[in-house]
């Protein structure tokens, strides 16, 4: 077998008559960042929502690893591996950045039913967050409040927060959306610097940051996934021109 | 670690050391009426307090913990009235029962959100509350009347005795939801309410600390039912009726639901309100002194529209994260 880290077999997902995910198989190897493409409306939320467990599919197979984990929870998946930054921002608001990569933490540690010492004061906890923190270069920030922070700010935590549990795969819905043009090279350095060290499944509409960054592309259109390649293989791609890029180009 | 909590949650300490030497000033003054106003503050504040870990740090807007209360109260007087005495025995009576009630419906409850979480807790404390009417052998709707239960080292008929014995249990509570809420457990709660979705994908089950703090919230409001019923040596379903759930509701939100104090300031503001706006009103406008409700709705209304974090949130603190709310 090869080194997949995942696999997803003949996936479906309905929304009433609309076929958002249509007989999707596909396959992620292991260290590489694939990245996800095709038009508004074209199921890769959807897709990554089944991936993550935030929705079922109605039909279909998704091996994390080797192992299925079709029925397993959000909280269970994120345990065995994922890491996930969703499309709309989704940080703990009411927190600071620190104090959110401490939550992170203490789930990382597995250490969760403590109803005694002070969590925010606990140094292997700091220290812990800071690392976290450190990875996406948010340490001066620590004690800023996320509700105080940028936009381009808020996905960098999201991301850092996508990491913490040091995931066999991350999954990054759109994590430059809405950033500014300086956040965006920033946070397309930092992806590419987790090359290696962990696997991507990057959904982005931005093509140059794709052509920079992904080994290997799948493009997703009504649901079903038209073609799947190298960057090379996808550009020259007839299907694809007709599809998608040519549109966009 | 002890000393770190006197240097945080200075308003609760502050209001504790107030409680603590209170009857010295209503022996002073003569005043032993009040000693009673303040012991049902004490007793409400605590419930408040527990239903806060739900609804404030926990983001459950559960509308049924009298319920909780209820059951304490019942375990207390039931047990009397098999000639079970002892009041220590009374409190581990009401906290298992309240916490095996508090995971079973929080079980069920849990499983919902938002509006259909706020019907399903009225409707299992509705549920309760019929049980105990239908209770003919402990007096149904006319419930029970029992003595002040025997806490073996201080008998309750002594003066101040019982008054003490509540402050020595919301003083307990206080310093555990201290220790409480700045644990991971805390945080972790506290974090669901800003964002489930976020925490689920941490790799952490939503369920298992909401239920948790469910479980600790009715245990609290137990004991506060169980006390209660000895301050009022009667027992009631009326303990328990859905207008108390709604008030403790309104003095948590009164108080400020993010602080741990909140609850506490929501019942003595409340509780000293219901005692003195009608007195008052007699004096000012005596055809409304009556339906002091009148003024008393209205005023609730502009602390929860302007006071944005309740009495507390107005009494300063513009700290708004989890790590310095607890300053205050
Ligand atoms: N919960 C839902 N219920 C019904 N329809 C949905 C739901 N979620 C998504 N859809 C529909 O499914 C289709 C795919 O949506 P999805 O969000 O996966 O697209 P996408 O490729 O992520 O688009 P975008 O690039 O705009 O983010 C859309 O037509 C959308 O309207
Ligand atoms: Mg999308």
């Amino acid at each position: 077998m090869k080194n997949n880290v995942l696999e997803l077999r003949s996936l479906r997902k309905k929304f009433g008559a609309l076929k958002a995910t249509d007989d999707v198989s596909l396959e992620v190897e292991k260290g590489k960042i694939h990245a996800l493409i095709g038009p508004n409306g074209a199921g890769k939320t959807t897709l990554i929502s089944q991936i993550f467990g935030n929705l079922k599919p109605d039909s279909g197979d998704i091996f994390l690893d080797g192992k299925s984990i079709t029925n397993t929870s959000v909280a269970d998946r994120a345990l065995l591996g994922i890491g996930r930054s969703f499309q709309i921002s989704n940080v703990l608001m009411d927190f600071s950045v620190l104090e959110n990569a401490i939550v992170a933490k203490i789930s990382h540690s597995q250490e969760t039913f403590r109803f005694f010492r002070p969590a925010f004061s606990d140094p292997s906890l700091i220290e812990g967050g800071f690392a976290i923190l450190k990875r996406v270069g948010m340490e001066q920030m620590a004690d800023r409040k996320v509700s105080d922070l940028a936009h381009g700010e808020r996905r960098l935590l999201e991301l850092a927060l996508a990491l913490a549990m040091e995931p066999l795969l991350v999954l990054l819905d759109e994590p430059m959306a809405g950033a500014g043009p300086e956040d965006t090279i920033f946070m397309t350095k930092v992806i590419a610097g987790l090359r290696g060290q962990t696997t991507i499944l990057l959904i982005e509409h931005d093509m140059d940051v794709v052509f920079q960054l992904a080994e290997r592309i799948s493009v997703l259109v009504e649901g079903a996934v038209i073609a799947s390649g190298t960057p090379d293989e996808i550009s020259q791609n007839r299907l694809v021109r007709e599809a998608y890029l040519g549109s966009d180009q | 670690m002890v000393l770190d909590l006197f240097k945080k949650f200075t308003t609760l300490w502050i209001i504790l050391i107030v409680l603590a030497f209170f009857p010295i000033f209503t022996s002073t003054f003569d005043l032993p009426f009040w000693n009673d106003v303040v012991m049902r503050i004490m007793l409400l504040g605590m419930a408040a307090m527990g239903l806060n870990i739900v609804f404030g740090f926990g983001g459950m807007v559960s509308f049924g913990h009298a319920a909780f209360m209820g059951v304490g109260a019942y375990c207390a007087g039931i047990s009397q009235y098999y000639g079970l005495d002892n009041g220590w025995y009374q409190l581990l009576m009401s906290a298992v029962s309240c916490g095996i009630l508090g995971i079973l419906i929080g079980f069920l409850a849990l499983r919902t959100s938002g509006i259909y979480f706020i019907m399903i807790t009225l409707a299992f404390a509705q549920m309760l509350y019929f049980f105990f009417v239908s209770l003919e052998e402990f007096g149904g709707d006319d419930g029970l009347i029992m003595d002040r239960s025997d806490f073996i080292f201080f008998d309750l008929y002594e003066p101040l005795r019982l008054y003490y014995l509540i402050f020595f249990i919301l003083a307990t509570v206080s310093i555990m939801l201290m220790l409480l809420i700045r644990s991971r457990f805390g945080v972790i709660l506290q974090a669901i309410k800003s964002n489930e979705s976020r925490v689920e994908a941490m790799g952490l089950n939503p369920l298992k600390f909401k239920l948790t703090g469910y479980v600790i919230s009715a245990i609290i409001c137990g004991l506060s039912g169980c006390l209660f019923a000895s301050w009022q040596e009667f027992v009631s379903p009326d303990i328990m009726h859905w207008t108390r759930s709604g008030d403790l509701m309104i003095i948590i939100i009164l108080g400020g639901l993010t602080y741990l104090a909140g609850p506490l300031v929501g019942a003595i503001v409340f509780l000293l309100l219901e005692e003195l706006l009608p007195d008052l009103l007699h004096v000012l406008f005596p055809p409304i002194s009556e339906n002091w409700m009148i003024i008393f709705g209205p005023l609730l209304i502009a602390v929860v529209l302007f006071g944005k974090g309740g009495l507390m949130g107005v009494m300063g603190s513009k700290l708004k994260t989890a790590a310095n709310r607890e300053k205050t």
